[in-house]
């Protein structure tokens, strides 16, 4: 734990933890370190370590500072906004405490944006392409109407314990941060580009980019279900297609960070099965 | 159509052919090279028993090493090293056993890659031009011995072997993901289990050639191919060429054991034509 000693060489009661974080004030722009003492509290996680940087707005060496951007919602660790990279490895801001943390790093807690998805400000991160994924492979059941259509399918109690982890996905991103196969995307604007012009680029090329562990997951998971299976075939086309699934280099990092320990290489493997299916069907079907 | 949209196109066909290529027939060749190469733990004859046995394909060999070997190792390199080109390894950050494993995958295939140029380079017919090309299929074990006698040599090969042993067992475990023959975590571990029994085997047959070739006695070894060789050329009706009359002749050829030789006489062989042949047994000095 660190202790912080008065002028008169004695501990003080009130402890400090250094934190280190490494912000960007803008798109595009340099990164750089900046240092802050937080007092201690008892039972304290990151996001509460960032509410304190943003009320003290003062960086260790008393120089006021803008606070600290950062991304969180639910405080709880079921909506997914929050990733960060906590002393080096990607987790939940909400649900890394920092006692723990300090159990691990004494020396104090390094806090960096996510290094795969390019930098809005500080630890705030564009994660469009990790939606853009799910649209690829329509992570979705198809009912877009407001006809009374009868009720659903059964499904059996076995099939839904089968269905359920996959389901408490929250599109974190920290399987695709943790991905030596994910890299980054990043489309600046271009001088004299439009908006629509930029949009049509970065979609072009977060199509031919991996589509990532959570999207794999997700089409599994939807092609399972008794009426997310009518459309199959098309997720099995964007999991084979540009990006798709043979990206994956099984280094499995992906089920070892997920927050929620979804069997996401039960997953990449049930859909390199079902790959290796589809393309033997197109290959001696048509 | 430019080739990176041709690749991308196809870039499922082409990472599934390249899986494939890693097991067959590249990971099968290495199979069967490395247990080739244990047999020179029988001694001289039983390896170049074996040697005979593949270069009794004559002139076909050529075309079957290209087609069954150098291309598809070529096509495996080409587009793993495309693949490492576009990975970020990070095992630093998150150093699990999977992510140890697939930068290992990564390393030890790019090891293996320049090791198999270089042993090319040194023993096949194909390094000749560069100053290579050492092996000779009729004094196999003395030829190869002759190259790996240096200690570092041996220790460079003794690398790239289990290189490629372990770039091909831990292989077969992801390729039997990648393609959804074991999907279970249960049956990944179980998976595991055979790619180290499998591993562990193959490096034992590499390093045991590596050091049966280091413990081999060159000169009686050569003897023995000699006598051999002598022995084929009688089978095919030729008088034993010069020089390897002569050293046959020198007296020693009665004291090799021509029981080896006689593993090269075909079933169908009349027995007759063995006759001229000296079935003494005592060995060579040295063996």
């Amino acid at each position: 734990m660190i202790m912080k000693t008065d002028d008169h060489g004695g501990p003080t009661a009130a402890r400090t933890i250094p934190v280190r974080v490494l912000r960007q004030d803008a798109p595009g722009q340099e990164s750089y370190w900046e240092r802050h003492d937080v007092p201690w509290e008892p039972n304290m996680n990151v996001i509460s370590v960032l509410q304190k940087v943003a009320a003290i707005a003062r960086s260790q060496d008393g120089r006021p500072v803008a606070p600290v951007a950062w991304d969180c919602n639910c405080l709880e660790e079921v909506c997914g906004s929050c990733t960060m990279l906590i002393n080096g490895r990607t987790r939940m801001a909400c649900s890394a405490l920092v006692d723990r943390l300090l159990e691990e790093h004494p020396d104090g807690i390094e806090l960096r944006p996510m290094s795969k998805f390019p930098v809005v400000r500080d630890l705030v991160v564009d994660r469009r392409r990790l939606f853009h994924s799910l649209q690829r492979v329509k992570a979705w059941v198809p009912v877009d109407d407001s006809f009374d259509h009868g009720p659903g399918p059964r499904i059996s109690p076995e099939e839904q314990e089968e269905a359920y982890p996959l389901a408490e996905c929250m599109s974190c991103g920290c399987c695709l941060e943790a991905c030596p196969q994910f890299t980054r995307i990043e489309t600046p604007k271009r001088e004299g580009e439009t908006d629509e012009q930029l949009a049509a680029r970065r979609t072009a090329a977060f199509d031919q980019g991996f589509i990532g562990a959570h999207a794999v997951s997700q089409a599994v998971l939807f092609n399972k279900h008794p009426t997310g299976k009518m459309i199959a075939d098309e997720r099995m086309a964007a999991l084979t297609g540009p990006g798709g699934i043979q990206m994956c280099g099984n280094a499995q990092n992906c089920v070892a960070v997920c927050p929620k320990h979804i069997p996401l290489t039960r997953s990449i493997a049930r859909a390199g099965r079902s790959a290796t299916l589809w393309a033997l069907k197109k290959l001696f079907d048509r | 159509m430019t080739l990176p949209s041709f690749v991308s196109r196809h870039q499922f066909l082409i990472y599934r052919l390249f899986s494939l290529s890693g097991l067959i027939p590249v990971g099968a060749f290495l199979v069967v090279h490395l247990l080739t190469n244990a047999s020179v733990l029988g001694g001289a004859a039983s390896f170049q028993s074996r040697v005979d046995m593949i270069h009794s394909l004559g002139p076909l060999l050529i075309p079957v090493e290209f087609a069954f070997i150098f291309l598809p190792m070529l096509f495996h390199a080409a587009v793993g090293f495309a693949i490492i080109a576009g990975g970020l390894p990070n095992v630093g950050s998150y150093p699990y056993m999977g992510n140890v494993r697939y930068t290992l995958q990564r390393a030890t295939g790019m090891i293996a890659f320049a090791f198999i140029l270089w042993h090319i380079i040194q023993l096949h017919w194909l390094g000749a031009p560069l100053g290579g090309g050492r092996f000779d299929p009729h004094h196999a074990t003395s030829s190869a011995a002759t190259v790996i006698a240096p200690l570092g040599v041996s220790l460079l090969y003794a690398i790239g072997v289990l290189s490629a042993v372990f770039h091909l067992s831990n292989g077969l475990w992801t390729i039997g993901i990648t393609w959804g023959l074991w999907t279970s975590p249960a049956a990944m571990q179980r998976a595991n289990v055979i790619s180290i029994i499998v591993g562990v085997v193959l490096a034992a047959a590499g390093l045991g050639a590596i050091g049966g070739l280091r413990s081999t006695d060159v000169a009686a070894a050569r003897q023995v191919e000699t006598r051999m060789e002598d022995f084929k050329r009688m089978m095919e009706g030729q008088a034993p060429d010069a020089a390897a009359g002569g050293h046959g002749a020198a007296g020693s050829t009665a004291t090799v054991p021509a029981a080896d030789a006689i593993d090269l006489r075909g079933p169908s062989e009349p027995s007759a034509l063995v006759i001229p042949t000296p079935t003494t047994s005592s060995s060579p000095p040295g063996n």
